[in-house]
């Protein structure tokens, strides 16, 4: 069974409807990537899935469970993690002390403060600056280790590569094969549609709030069906 | 050495007036809310403590202040849970502080109703008169505590938000509190427990204020304008600019009473007037 099972998903902000009727399922332990230009509601689903978005309809299930009425730290305590478009670390907090907020929930698994700094050994060293003076890509380390702590069922990201050198970047992503290792499931927003398939084992595109093309096997990808459906055309 | 003694005494009431201000900072700091009924709880947490020490005569106030800040604290954390949480996500800053200022204008005329317009003091007895020489200088016992107690407040609460668990969670949900849910944080919890910390201390510095002056059940004004120019004068959120701010005020206070005894607060409101003219961010602020 999925672990995440998302039925005629729609999302709304005020009157304007951004999400029509989204349907995915995501695979114990796969990599799912999720692309599509800008404003096509790739962040609106990410935020509707923990509940940052409240006004939604449909079904989102996390192991049978339905989460779609659901309160953003309860869908925590369920198990979906978030690293969030832009980071949006804690100001006032130090590396270290915004990697423990992860750790709110006490969820138990493979994640904890040491686990983090192995993954990502400059956090350690820098554990006592505050977060927010960090380079952009240190930054976005902290962002992941502190979805990680939280030892999520699914951990979603958005956006990583936003604002990042290429090279940080690649830095960010070879991390991720420690993080598949460890099991777990993940749902990704990637512009670059290159890293995209690279990283990941199914992908979907989304357009004005609807999925209009599901890849299932990433190596075996229709460019032109893809550019297609990224596109509109 | 009467002006050693004057500005000294300022300096004792200014720590009082530090902690006036440090629960209003502190509910600003992470709720963005004036707590117009600031005043109004300090003014309530000292008619609690009259009606205790009467009715548990020869107990000293000192001790009094433990029941009164339990019961403060326990009022903030009802208040802000069952009103100010309902109104506290409006997209509109000015809702919640609306409604603090409904629950300012309902305390003090139920206060008026129960106690009565005369002005009343919290006896303390012999402490109030004790006093001591040091250095030639002539100092009450009971100021030099103030400052203490004030001293050690502002240096607990410092360590509870800067070196605990829950001050950690307190300053996450200060800084993005939609980030903070999603770690499982209930912001109307940590929300509550601030107000019910605010209120406490509040507590504490209505108790000795009212040791040394009398107050009526109208006090309320006075205390949240001493407490807002405390936070404005120390640069919103900054604790120990809030201390010194406090002591800037009472030394002016004290120091203008001296050249003119009907003078009250007016100096000290000068003082406050002339700041927020040159530098409209505080003491500490960036210009
Ligand atoms: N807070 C908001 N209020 C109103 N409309 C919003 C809000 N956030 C997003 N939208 C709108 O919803 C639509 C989807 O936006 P969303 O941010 O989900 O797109 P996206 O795919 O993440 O784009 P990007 O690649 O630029 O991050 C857009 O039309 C956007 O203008
Ligand atoms: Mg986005």
């Amino acid at each position: 069974m999925d672990v995440i099972q998302i039925e005629r998903l729609e999302a709304f902000y005020g009157d304007m409807q951004a999400l029509f009727g989204v349907s995915l399922g995501l695979r114990a332990g796969e990599t799912f990537a999720l692309v599509g230009a800008n404003g096509a509601g790739k962040s609106t689903l990410m935020r509707a899935l923990v509940g940052l978005v409240r006004d939604r309809r449909g079904h989102i299930r996390l192991g049978g469970e339905e989460l779609i009425a659901t309160s953003p730290e309860q869908i925590a305590r369920a198990g979906i993690a978030l690293v969030p478009e832009g980071r949006q670390l804690f100001a006032s907090l130090t590396v270290e002390e915004n990697l423990q907020m992860g750790a709110m929930n006490r969820r138990r698994g493979p994640w904890d403060l040491e686990a983090i700094y192995g993954l990502f050994p400059v956090l350690r060293e820098r554990r006592r600056q505050m977060a927010v003076t960090m380079s952009g890509g240190q930054q976005q380390m902290v962002a992941i280790g502190r979805a990680l702590m939280a030892n999520p069922r699914v951990l979603l990201c958005d956006e990583l590569s936003l604002g990042l050198a290429p090279v940080i970047v690649s830095q960010i992503y070879d991390s991720f094969a420690r993080i598949r290792a460890e099991g777990m499931s993940m749902i990704i927003v990637e512009q670059d549609i290159e890293r995209a398939i690279a990283v990941s084992d199914r992908m979907a595109c989304l357009l004005h709030g609807q999925v209009t093309l599901r890849v299932e096997d990433t190596a075996r990808v229709d460019i032109d069906a893809l550019s297609a459906a990224y596109f509109g055309e | 050495m009467v002006w050693v003694e004057t500005v000294l005494n300022g300096i004792f009431l200014g720590g009082l007036y530090g902690i006036l201000g440090l629960g209003l900072a502190l509910v600003f700091g992470v709720m963005k809310v004036i707590n117009v009924a600031h005043g109004d709880f300090i003014v309530l947490s000292a008619f609690i403590g009259v009606f205790l020490s009467a009715a548990v005569p020869g107990v000293s106030p000192l001790l009094i202040i433990l029941p009164v800040v339990a019961i403060a604290a326990g009022l903030g954390w009802a208040f802000q849970s069952v009103l100010m949480n309902r109104v506290i996500d409006s997209d509109d800053m000015l809702v919640p502080m609306l409604l603090t200022f409904g629950v300012s204008f309902v305390m003090r005329n139920i206060m008026l109703e129960t106690f009565g317009a005369t002005p009343v003091t919290l006896e303390a007895g012999a402490l109030s008169r004790a006093s001591f020489q040091v250095a030639g200088l002539h100092l009450g016992v009971l100021p030099v505590l103030t400052l203490a107690i004030s001293v050690v407040l502002f240096g607990g609460l410092n360590w509870l938000i800067t070196r605990t668990e829950i001050g950690r969670v307190i300053r996450a949900t200060s800084d993005n509190t939609a980030i903070a849910r999603l770690m499982g944080v209930r912001p109307g919890r940590i929300y509550a427990l601030v107000m019910a910390l605010s209120l406490a201390l509040a507590a504490v510095a209505g108790l000795l204020l009212a040791m040394r002056t009398s107050f009526t059940p109208s006090s309320g004004i006075d205390r949240i304008l001493i407490a807002f120019e405390v936070v404005v004068l120390g640069g919103l959120g900054s604790f120990w600019g809030a201390l010194l701010a406090g002591i800037a005020l009472g030394v002016t206070q004290l120091v203008g009473f001296r050249f003119d005894a009907n003078s009250g607060l007016l100096y000290a409101h000068l003082l406050f007037l002339a700041f927020l003219i040159a530098r409209p961010n505080g003491l500490f602020g960036s210009k």
